[in-house]
């Protein structure tokens, strides 16, 4: 068998969309970055553009690795990662109540960044190596395993916006997978039921003393961040502040924005973390609606990208990778936009290639990576 | 299974266009939520950001002055330095912040714990809005905080004007004194106001008892606000050149002057002269009731009250025996003893019953059925009339004119002076006493009233109580022939630059009625028990001028056998000094009244005070060269004049133009040379609005 037909020609089957798509995104997050740091803050968006060259390293670098060694080292990545969240727990550096942080020198590299991607690969070999169709419970659990032992690990540190994001993507690969009728039904179950709970514990007027089930286990914070979700005018000064006043810097952009630099919410720090997780409220706030839409649609055009290269991969592998980047990127994208505009609760999750961050900014890019790696080696065995 | 065995994966592709199906639609859900924020409501979020840019910064106004009637400062203010934090700007308050103060500023660990949950207790709008953690920095503390403010997000450092009371405890019941404003004020006087600049903000102080208290809303002024633009930290923002970027302002208002009817003079020489370890001076215009001094003491001092008591502190002066927060001249009644036979005379002589020369012989006391009542002097005063009786304070007497009268004359004469209700000084809370009368003591006394009750009463034993400042009203009204005044004790009310914006004249209350005859008979009496031999008050006799009083020495613990020497006796038992005394007798404009608690005998332990204030008052007259009346017009700068002590005895212009409801001018000074204990004093004149003498079988009292 011939298995290298793609070395030779090393630009051939390149989804060139996809990548112009990754790299411009980029360029919009480090040119609106440079406002959102711009003085008194330190002018991070220069070491962006060093994570973004390591990034398209990276994308370099597993686009020409061998194929079959990444099914192969499929396991080692995973448990490597397993480990690294472990060891977190021990030689982690501790801020804002999380251990989420190796420090290395200058560099704080963010392992639950790099276990999506390895709980991700495992998932696709999984339902690679098991592709008979209709997954029962029984078969199921392994996967579930998979998933829910990293996402375990990092709830535990905690960070409760990435295990979320993982249950996700975890959820979406399954779904894709195609489990049985009984499953789906009971997945439809269990997602009415976290409904009715959310209703019950929060939107439901109830007398005291109040019914709840899971509302008084959560810690106040998290029990905040749902209320200040559901009802965004519960506590404008307190819990639900840093929402409005995102709300604030998103609608006060208008159509066309205030201007790069010329944000006032950002000038005067009304934005939390407006370098990572607000990113996108500086975005809005200084560029306005339509170039909001501009930013959506490159992004759609990554996550169209990314589903082109499942529908071209010749073999279910490369598929659910790229099913699961794909799924990795938009559900970060919708989870970060619809918080900063007051559709979904406060987590601390990134936007993709728009926050500033070394190891998210990697991690997509490992993502890109494996997407460009498959598509070139798509014609593998037919061509 | 091994790569590449695998089969092409052609099942996968419809659902591959389901999710790019999903993707989309998702996409889609956050560009319509873009579309609602951004295009929709974009009014509502541009204004709102629009207003985050600007904060409302406080500019205080400064608070009104309390100066006497001479325009001498009483109480001002000084800067204070003082630290506030606000808490939506204070990031990691309780866990850094907090404690870096601590160390700074030496707070122990309860100081800590009170600013960390003053902190958190602030809710909603409050958050936005300073929080007084600590006033009166020392300079260093206040260098070290300004070096360190960077690392204190939510801290500012701000003078602070505080409240200064010149004379410490001086006068201190009257001022009153200022502390924080408490939550449920600041939501009862911001409650009404929907602004989003409410009048008082946490922090803000309030004036607490007497004229601080009840002239708040005069002394406070109106404070102005600049906007500036600041970050969401809450830390101004300068432009390139370093000036703070402001919007519109609103300057502030400044709080108007209080000028009392105070002497500080005056104040000083009561201060002075008052001998007693508890007890009261009440200096009145006899003709208007303005107050002219008042001692309560002990005091309190109102600087220490002001912001910086700590709790310790207030307990040890509440639990102190001698209750220096009490206000003795107003809130706390007293037996007044003998001062209280001229109302008892009064109603004898408008019975009818009793004329100035109704003879009573007293053998050293009285009886009643089977109980005998003492009278002071055991060996009996002989035979003594009206005149006499007073003079001598012969209770025999007295316990006669109960007997004939019963009760109720007297309390009805009493009550028509003022006795059993208060008086309204209004800047002071005031207790009104007792004038009890037999259907008060049908009602609390076990059995009811008796005779035995009036007797007691009209020596002013009994339930009779009276506070120093009731005795002073009933004092004047019988210097001036009936007219009961609401003493006062605020003249007017200037503006910051001097402008005289209210001005109060005397209040009236009531004209009790009083013949001319009688009014002589009275003042007779008490110019005879200073200035006649025999009198009980000789020894305080004034040389210029005529003074008219009566002592009191009012019983405080029963009676025992043997008759004790005052200082063979327990503090707590000994008798309560009285001195109740207006001059000049013939055109009294100054009613002074002392009370000396547990402090012996009237004669000597009460008495000396008032003659030495009453001879102060003739020499500042003098020295002054015009009457204290409330002809005296104000010094029309609102610079306070020098120290008293070298205050120009160049006569000050005096103006005809009275202020508008006085009275007429005083005359001018005719200060008595001679005092004339032997010759009949000059007859009174009329007083102006006194109705004709009443009938003898109908007392005066309130119409």
């Amino acid at each position: 068998m011939e298995l290298s037909v793609g070395d030779r020609r090393p630009l051939q089957r390149v989804p060139w969309v996809l990548l112009v798509g990754v790299v411009l995104t980029a360029l919009v997050g480090i040119y609106n970055l440079a406002s959102a740091s711009r003085p008194p803050s330190s002018p991070v968006w220069m070491s962006q553009i060093a994570y973004l060259g390591v990034g398209l390293v990276a994308v370099v670098a597993v686009s020409f690795l061998d194929y079959r060694l990444i099914q192969q080292a499929t396991v080692p990545i995973y448990v490597i990662n397993l480990l690294a969240l472990i060891a977190l727990k021990f030689i982690g550096h501790k801020a804002k109540g999380a251990e989420s942080w190796f420090v290395v020198g200058p560099l704080r590299i963010q392992p639950a960044e790099f276990m999506k991607i390895g709980m991700l690969l495992m998932l696709a070999k999984y339902f690679h190596d098991d592709e008979r169709p209709a997954y029962g419970f029984l078969r199921l659990i392994p996967p579930a395993a998979m998933a829910l032992v990293p996402i375990g690990l990092v709830l535990v540190q905690p960070d409760l916006g990435t295990a979320l994001m993982m249950v996700f993507t975890a959820v979406t690969i399954v779904l894709f997978a195609r489990p049985s009728w009984p499953v789906l039904a009971v997945m439809g179950l269990v997602a009415a039921l976290g409904v009715g709970v959310l209703w019950n514990d929060y939107v439901r007027p109830q007398a005291e003393p109040r019914f709840t089930f899971v509302r008084h286990k959560l810690k106040k914070h998290q029990d905040q961040r749902i209320t200040s979700w559901l009802d965004p005018t519960s506590d404008l000064k307190g819990s639900s502040y840093h929402a409005m006043q995102s709300k604030i810097a998103v609608g006060s952009g208008g159509i066309s924005g205030k201007g790069w630099k010329e944000g006032t919410q950002t000038g005067l720090r009304y934005l939390p973390e407006q370098h990572t997780d607000f990113i996108f409220s500086v975005f809005a706030e200084e560029q306005g609606f339509v170039r909001c839409l501009f930013l959506l649609m490159l992004y759609g055009v990554v996550l169209l990208g990314a589903l082109g290269v499942a529908a071209s991969a010749k073999e279910r592998y490369g598929a659910f990778v790229a099913v699961g980047v794909a799924a990795m990127i938009f559900w970060q994208v919708f989870e970060n936009i619809g918080m900063v505009t007051g559709l979904l609760p406060i987590t601390g999750i990134t936007l993709p290639l728009m926050s500033y961050g070394g190891s998210s900014m990697v991690s997509v890019m490992l993502g890109i990576g494996l997407l460009v790696n498959v598509n070139r080696h798509r014609q593998m065995f037919t061509g | 299974m091994r790569l590449g065995q695998g089969r092409e994966p052609k099942e996968l592709r419809p659902r591959i266009i389901g999710l790019g199906v999903a993707f989309v639609l998702g996409l889609l859900v956050l560009a319509v939520n873009l579309y609602r924020l951004m295009v929709v409501r974009y009014e509502e979020f541009h204004a709102l950001s629009i207003d985050n840019q600007f904060k409302d910064v406080r500019v205080r106004a400064p608070r009104g002055l309390i100066r006497d009637r001479r325009g001498e400062v009483l109480v001002d203010a000084r800067p204070s330095l003082d630290v506030f934090i606000t808490p939506a700007f204070c990031q990691k308050c309780a866990t850094e912040v907090i404690p870096k103060l601590q160390t700074i500023l030496g707070w122990d660990e309860e100081q800590r714990k009170k600013v960390t949950q003053q902190i958190r207790d602030a809710h909603g709008p409050q958050r936005y809005q300073p929080q007084l953690v600590q006033i009166d920095l020392r300079r260093e503390e206040f260098d070290v905080l300004l070096a360190h403010q960077f690392l204190l997000p939510g801290v500012d450092l701000e003078p602070v004007p505080h409240r200064n009371y010149r004379a410490g405890a001086t006068l201190a019941h009257v001022l009153g004194y200022m502390n924080e404003v408490t939550q449920e004020e600041f939501t009862r006087l911001n409650g009404d106001s929907q602004a989003e600049r409410p009048p008082y903000a946490m922090g803000d102080y309030i004036g607490r008892r007497g004229v601080e208290r009840s002239f708040e809303d005069t002394l406070r002024g109106q404070d102005g606000w600049v906007k500036q633009v600041v970050n969401a930290r809450g830390e101004v923002m300068r432009d390139a050149t370093g000036n703070v970027l402001q919007g519109d302002e609103q300057p502030p208002k400044a709080g108007k002057n209080v000028i009392l009817s105070i002497d500080a003079r005056l104040q000083a020489e009561a201060e002075r002269a008052f001998p007693g370890t508890a007890g009261a001076v009440v200096a009145l215009e006899t003709k208007t009731g303005f107050v002219l001094a008042m001692v309560s003491r002990p005091s309190f001092d109102p600087n220490e009250m002001t912001g910086r008591v700590s709790p310790q502190r207030l307990a040890q002066l509440n639990k102190d025996p001698l209750q220096p927060m009490v206000f003795r001249a107003g809130a706390e009644h007293y037996h007044p003893g003998s001062t209280f036979k001229v109302v008892s005379l009064l109603a004898a002589l408008q019975s009818g019953a009793f004329t100035p020369t109704t003879q009573v012989t007293c053998n050293g006391g009285y009886s009643l059925g089977s109980r005998r009542w003492r009278c002071h002097k055991e060996s009996g005063h002989g035979v003594v009339s009206a005149q006499r009786a007073v003079q001598v304070s012969c209770d025999t007497y007295f316990y006669r004119v109960a007997d004939v009268l019963g009760i109720d004359p007297i309390a009805a004469v009493g009550k028509a002076l003022g006795l059993g209700s208060i008086t309204n000084l209004s800047v002071v809370g005031e207790v009104p006493g007792v004038m009890p009368d037999s259907a008060y003591h049908d009602r609390v006394t076990p059995g009811g009233y008796q005779k035995g009750m009036a007797l007691n009463t009209a020596i002013g034993q009994g339930d009779v109580n009276v506070t120093p400042l009731q005795l002073a009203v009933v004092y004047s009204a019988i210097a001036n022939g009936g007219a009961v005044y609401q003493p006062q004790v605020v003249s007017r009310v200037e503006s910051p630059e001097g402008k005289v914006l209210q001005t109060f004249g005397p209040k009236l209350v009531r004209q009790v009625e009083m013949t001319p005859e009688q009014h002589q008979v009275l003042v007779n009496a008490l110019v005879s028990v200073v200035n006649e031999p025999g009198g009980t008050a000789t020894r305080s006799r004034l040389k210029d001028v005529v003074m008219a009083g009566k002592t009191g020495t009012a019983q405080v613990a029963r009676l025992g056998a043997v008759r004790l020497k005052t200082q063979e006796m327990d503090y707590w038992e000994r008798d309560h000094a009285w001195f109740a005394a207006f001059a000049p007798a013939e055109d009294p404009e100054i009613t002074v009244v002392v009370l000396n608690e547990h402090g012996g005998h009237g004669g000597s332990d009460a008495a000396p005070t008032a003659s030495a204030i009453v001879k102060k008052y003739f020499e500042l007259k003098k020295a002054d060269g015009l009457a204290f009346g409330p002809e005296y017009v104000a010094p029309a700068t609102p610079e306070p004049p020098p120290a008293p002590a070298v205050a120009p005895a160049i006569p000050l212009h005096e103006t005809a133009t009275g202020i508008a409801g006085a009275p007429g001018p005083a005359p001018p000074p005719a200060v008595a040379t001679s005092p004339l204990p032997e010759a009949p004093l000059p007859p009174m004149p009329e007083s102006p609005e006194g109705p004709p003498a009443p009938p003898p079988t109908e007392p005066g009292g309130p119409h």
